[in-house]
């Protein structure tokens, strides 16, 4: 069995196993760490966007540290809402207000923190909602598609395509939009097909109800999931009608 | 200039692991004086890789380029030493003589000018490096020197290969 510590989050006596990441057993125990880079569908966490940073306390020592990425590996008290975490959470949030202007999630987040006054000189970018932590990237690889990564470093930085292409390992599945915090990656779809990074990709549909599925490049059955369902448990009860 | 084979060979030399893409593509850089896309594409296949993670580096590096650099590369160091002794000034002259900023190339593919941050001859600034060979201790007049000197070595190649090439 794996070796478990007894913890306290804010004065909240929590139980962790050994190397459990500090935001996981947050969120085990109610309590609840701001984060934009953190998604549930990775194990390896970007700890990019540093919003979910706490205070941690081991042996009497105090350290900040992003609970994402950070292992339990001894006794320790956390404290996700100190003065300090709040005012270095503040700055943080001014950061990435001024880096994605036009993003509805980050400008909230920030007002919500009270980034939203008093970092006037922060000069914002002109245009924007990509805070560059990746997961796109992450996403697009774990499809095992690679189709975009992020291009250049320093301020020219961005995700894109490679040459700004279209992609040809592309295959329109929109994981990098759905994965994206602040909805930073645009796509097109009409009836028929559906526009990203660039390329139109023609859209499948069921070959039974007439249902929009996928794009044809990502299109595995020539059904739907709810008529495969459904066929499945039609042969089911005709296999089993006199049980 | 960029030929499949040579792209090939240089792929080929490496086995397909993706620690070598790095050595693969300065590689092409050092052949081409630039990274071609086919190159891109080649090393891509060769490693299994998306040629998305690969152009993610090739623009990362600052010794990659994607573009065709020029057959002279001028590196003005803008180290401290070399900024407070007037590199910006050498820029300009350059800018001058050749009609390019730095990060540019002349359009008959001759020049090419970059500001790179420390050549580590702080003793000898302003320092500027044509292929490999140190200019040190310049001045604003010496500029158009340099320059006529590389035009001058290139004219010289041409005539005799030119020469040579008459005598077959």
């Amino acid at each position: 069995m794996d070796k478990t510590y007894q913890i306290t989050i804010d004065g909240k006596a929590c139980t962790a196993r050994h190397g459990e990441f500090l935001w996981d057993v947050a969120k085990r125990n109610g309590v609840h760490i701001p984060a934009l880079c953190r998604s549930d569908r990775f194990e390896e966490h970007r700890a990019c966007c540093r919003v979910c940073i706490v205070e941690v306390t081991v042996r009497g020592r105090t350290k900040v540290v992003t609970s994402c990425v950070y292992p339990v590996e001894g006794e320790c008290q956390v404290v996700t809402d100190s003065p300090r975490i709040r005012q270095e959470r503040k700055v943080l949030m001014a950061l990435l207000a001024a880096r994605a202007p036009e993003s509805d999630v980050i400008r909230n987040m920030a007002s919500f923190m009270g980034a939203g006054e008093g970092y006037g000189r922060l000069k914002p970018l002109d245009t924007g909602k990509c805070i560059l932590c990746g997961l796109c990237v992450q996403a697009c690889e774990s499809m095992g598609t690679g189709a975009i990564s992020t291009v250049n470093r320093g301020t020219e930085k961005e995700v894109n395509t490679p040459y700004g292409m279209a992609s040809d390992a592309c295959i329109g599945c929109l994981s990098c939009a759905n994965v994206c915090p602040t909805g930073a990656i645009e796509y097109q779809q009409d009836e028929e097909t559906r526009t990203i990074w660039n390329r139109t990709f023609p859209l499948a549909r069921c070959s039974q109800c007439g249902q929009v599925m996928d794009t044809v490049d990502m299109a595995e059955f020539e059904t739907c999931d709810e008529c495969r369902k459904k066929a499945i448990a039609d042969q089911l009860a005709q296999a089993y009608r006199f049980v | 200039m960029v030929s499949e084979e040579q792209i090939n060979r240089i792929v080929q030399s490496y086995p397909a692991e993706r620690r070598f893409a790095l050595a693969a593509m300065q590689d092409m850089q050092h052949a081409f004086n630039y990274v071609p896309e086919q190159g891109l594409q080649a090393l891509a296949a060769h490693l299994g890789c998306g040629v998305a993670q690969l152009y993610s580096m090739a623009t990362f590096y600052k010794a990659l380029s994607l573009k065709p650099k020029g057959r002279h590369i001028i590196k003005i160091c803008n180290g401290t030493a070399c900024h407070i002794r007037g590199s910006v000034n050498l820029a300009t002259g350059l800018k001058r003589e050749l009609g390019i900023d730095p990060g540019e190339t002349t359009e008959d593919g001759d020049f090419s000018v970059e500001m790179v941050n420390c050549l580590g001859s702080c003793a000898l600034a302003p320092v500027v490096l044509v292929d490999g060979t140190y200019h040190n201790k310049l001045k604003l007049e010496d500029v158009p020197g340099i320059v006529e000197h590389y035009r001058a070595q290139d004219a010289q190649e041409a005539r005799e290969a030119a020469e040579q090439g008459g005598e077959r």
